[in-house]
């Protein structure tokens, strides 16, 4: 959850990203959430997809369902992950976008570059 | 009462029983634990946190990323204050973030030896928000658009898009004396609940 507003937690700190992995055939699904942000977020993000491109992962699909801020550096983050596994011959899509999400994405037109989801299923489908 | 940095602050007397005698008595205890406070935690000094009044909030960070969490926790009382939304405080936090980093390294060039200033405040219809810098390090009307499908792939460029599509007034003007003033406004009367 990100940092909350009114009386939930006024001021506390943010939390930063957490990545889980898991894999169904061929596909890994990277299930993220708190905040995609400058420093932290985005590095974790980025060792992460290197690490498995290097074990020889080539499909990829990140799980935002949990993600409801992501700032410029995430999306830049987003954007660098999709061209790198695209540049390995592989492919990187989204799946469940929060509105904040799928507002920025529209906002700086990466709508027209993502393959966006709201199932997984039906995304896996596709990545076959 | 002196009280610049390296006064030596000495108690008032306490004891005639006069009541401005009693009030410099408080505001020196007050002085004195903030000083306290100050030399326990020099970020805390560097950062100077600042709140003005039920309307107005200010802070100055030295240009490190190190301080955003400042920056955030800032906002985080500021919206508070002014009962935003879930939804509104997420894009003023979000705005007010990009302003920062934008001034912390495209103004001031991650020298912390400049200060990013951040001032937000007021007037019930809606919140204005001022970030300064000591460096100004681009212009609105020169930034490319990271719409363009030639810059779509780029990994960077997205901040001042974010803030112009959110609020409803975005100003970038020089100061006397070197460096930039962004200045933003955002409607907050009849906003979507």
């Amino acid at each position: 959850m990100p940092a909350a507003y009114g009386e939930k937690d006024p001021g506390g700190p943010a939390m930063s990203m957490v990545l889980n992995a898991r894999r169904l055939d061929d596909v890994v699904i990277l299930d993220l959430s708190g905040r995609i942000t400058m420093g932290e977020g985005t590095l974790i993000l980025r060792e992460r997809i290197q690490k498995l491109l290097g074990a020889g992962d080539r499909k990829f699909l990140l799980n935002l369902a949990d993600v409801d801020y992501i700032d410029s550096s995430g999306l830049g983050e987003l954007v660098s992950s999709f061209t790198t596994v695209r540049n390995h011959g592989g492919q990187l899509k989204l799946l469940n976008l929060t509105k904040r999400v799928q507002d920025l994405l529209q906002i700086t037109k990466l709508l027209t570059v993502f393959e966006v989801f709201n199932n997984e299923a039906e995304a896996l489908k596709t990545m076959k | 009462m002196d009280l610049s940095p390296g006064t030596d602050i000495t108690p008032p007397s306490l004891s005639a029983g006069v009541i401005s005698t009693q009030l410099e008595s408080i505001i020196y205890i007050g002085v004195r634990l903030a000083w306290s406070l100050t030399l326990k935690n020099p970020s805390c000094y560097l950062g100077s946190m600042t709140f003005k009044g039920p309307r107005s909030f200010e802070l100055t960070i030295p240009s490190r990323l190190e301080e955003m969490q400042a920056v955030h926790e800032l906002v985080g009382k500021a919206v508070k204050e002014y009962k935003l939304n879930d939804e509104l405080a997420h894009w003023i936090e979000l705005t007010i973030s990009e302003s920062m980093i934008n001034a912390i390294q495209h103004g001031n060039q991650a020298d912390p030896a400049k200060e990013a200033t951040l001032r937000i405040s007021s007037n019930g219809d809606s919140i204005e928000i001022i970030v300064e810098d000591q460096g100004c390090g681009f212009k609105l009307d020169k930034v490319a658009d990271p719409t363009d499908t030639a810059n779509l792939l780029k990994p960077s460029g997205r901040g001042i898009l974010i803030i112009r599509s959110f609020m409803d007034e975005v100003d970038l003007t020089e100061r006397e004396g070197g460096g930039c003033r962004l200045r933003m406004v955002k409607k907050i009367r009849g906003a979507p609940q």
